[in-house]
């Protein structure tokens, strides 16, 4: 059926899910290439939905990075899909890149979020999206019915409602969506298993990158930035700021319903329990809290110093079941080939590794 | 059948997720209205409570969440702790229910 270029060309875009396996998997390689170079903008969605459906129903991910790669190498390529409360991935396409705002707003902060998650990545850290090799930036939102939560599942990212009583919808925090989409980066690049320190190291490089969205995307200097996760999140009522604050670990709320941020700044408070797999989302309070010093000591863009050398650690030197002291000693190695040994980029770093505790 | 007029109490405790809070609901099958009862105890034959293993987990994935639901039925007690990408299907409109139900305030 699909034989010549005019002919695919001519095909009306199918709506999603009406041709699953049979037609991609005879689809030759060089065929779909060429409709994602050549055909119109409906065809290559298709083409691509066609790929990920594929790709999902074999497991083997690396096809879509190949055919990615083929389209737009270099290119920001977002999509945002609506699940209309289902839990069913990836949805109805609302909007793809280039294409019209939404009335949804839910559609355009995930659209724009990601759109500042690439700006970070390709403009400081030379990175091509998520895998660096300009993956498709997937986004589901509306998922579940008052879902509480946002989450990366391997292959694009997903946000809730919120219930509305607790939390509000999950794309309100531009930090959440960095915090997701850099689980992606995270993925591809150092694996940090997601248990223990590995996993608390996972969470921080998260939040950290998150925060760093936020403060590019509206231009702030350290001094200027709110260092908050979730800000907007907690629904109206609820006694707290945010989430979870790189500043001052362990405050951003308190409330009857919710409890205290658990988070410990230095690292003789770390849990040592077996909740939320050791931890993670507890003990990424001390990595975070150390970029914070050593952000503020060195001062200016957070992204430009501090932010490029954890950018590099994890890029390159960090192993999948990393400690917090293999971190600290891999972003002061990192700081000193950067900046120089025992330059004032170095030595921020281990002073701020220092005072939470995770190294002498 | 024959369950159907005995009492239940069930904690349920969802763990992990962006959030990082927990959440706790306490329900009693005794305060609940007739037909509701009557639902809860539909959902707990279909998912075969009783039967699940203690432990149905996956391989951890980022801000998931977990679940850790405990049924006590006069003298018999099941815990099931389970992953949010593996919950079986027999069991999600259970899982659904319970988490609809009002939150209970946090403990810490």
């Amino acid at each position: 059926m699909i034989s010549s270029q005019n002919e695919t060309a001519r095909t009306p875009s199918r709506p999603q899910g009406t041709h699953i396996c049979p037609i991609c998997c005879i689809i030759p390689p060089h065929m779909s290439d060429h409709i994602l170079k050549h055909g119109d903008e409906k065809m290559q969605t298709w083409m691509m939905e066609t790929i990920r459906r594929s790709e999902q129903f074999q497991g083997r991910r690396e096809v879509i990075g190949n055919f990615a790669l083929a389209l737009s190498p270099g290119e920001k390529r977002r999509t945002v899909y609506d699940a209309r409360k289902r839990e069913t991935l990836p949805g109805k396409l609302v909007r793809s890149e280039g294409g019209r705002k939404s009335r949804d707003v839910a559609v355009n902060e995930a659209y724009d979020g990601a759109g500042a998650t690439y700006d970070l990545y390709h403009d400081v850290f030379e990175r091509n999206s998520i895998d660096d090799q300009g993956l498709r930036m997937d986004s589901t939102i509306h998922y579940g019915v008052q879902y509480d939560n946002a989450f990366w599942n391997g292959n694009q990212m997903v946000y809730g409602d919120g219930d509305g009583r607790l939390f509000n919808r999950f794309t309100i925090a531009i930090d959440v969506i960095g915090h997701e989409l850099t689980h992606g980066v995270v993925q591809y690049e150092a694996g940090l298993i997601y248990q223990g320190e590995s996993g608390a190291l996972n969470e921080s490089f998260a939040d950290v990158f998150g925060s760093l969205v936020k403060q590019r995307s509206l231009n702030q200097t350290v001094d200027q930035a709110d260092w908050l996760i979730g800000a907007g999140l907690l629904a109206p009522g609820i006694q707290g700021v945010a989430l979870r604050s790189l500043k001052e670990p362990g405050t951003a709320y308190d409330d009857p319903m919710l409890g205290k941020d658990p988070q410990p700044a230095h690292y003789s408070s770390r849990y040592r329990g077996s909740q939320d797999s050791g931890g993670v989302h507890i003990n990424s309070g001390i990595p975070n809290h150390a970029f914070y010093l050593a952000a503020m000591e060195v001062g200016g863009f957070a992204w430009e110093k501090v932010g490029k050398v954890w950018y590099i650690t994890l890029r390159d030197v960090l192993r999948s079941r990393a400690s917090f002291s293999k971190a600290a000693d891999a972003t002061i190695s990192v700081a000193g080939q950067l900046y120089g040994q025992s330059s004032h980029e170095q030595t921020a770093i281990r002073k701020a590794w220092q005072t939470v505790g995770v190294i002498e | 059948m024959k369950d159907e007029g005995k009492t239940m109490q069930i904690t349920v405790e969802r763990t992990g997720g962006f959030t990082g809070i927990p959440v706790t609901k306490i329900i009693d099958s005794k305060t609940l209205p007739q037909q509701e009862a009557a639902r809860l105890h539909k959902m707990m034959t279909e998912a075969d409570f009783f039967k699940l293993p203690t432990t149905i987990s996956s391989s951890p994935q980022p801000d998931r969440f977990q679940y850790r639901i405990t049924v006590e039925q006069e003298a018999k007690q099941h815990s099931v702790t389970v992953d949010e990408t593996v919950v079986p299907a027999n069991l999600k409109p259970l899982l659904n229910w319970l988490m609809a139900q009002p939150a209970q305030p946090a403990t810490h």
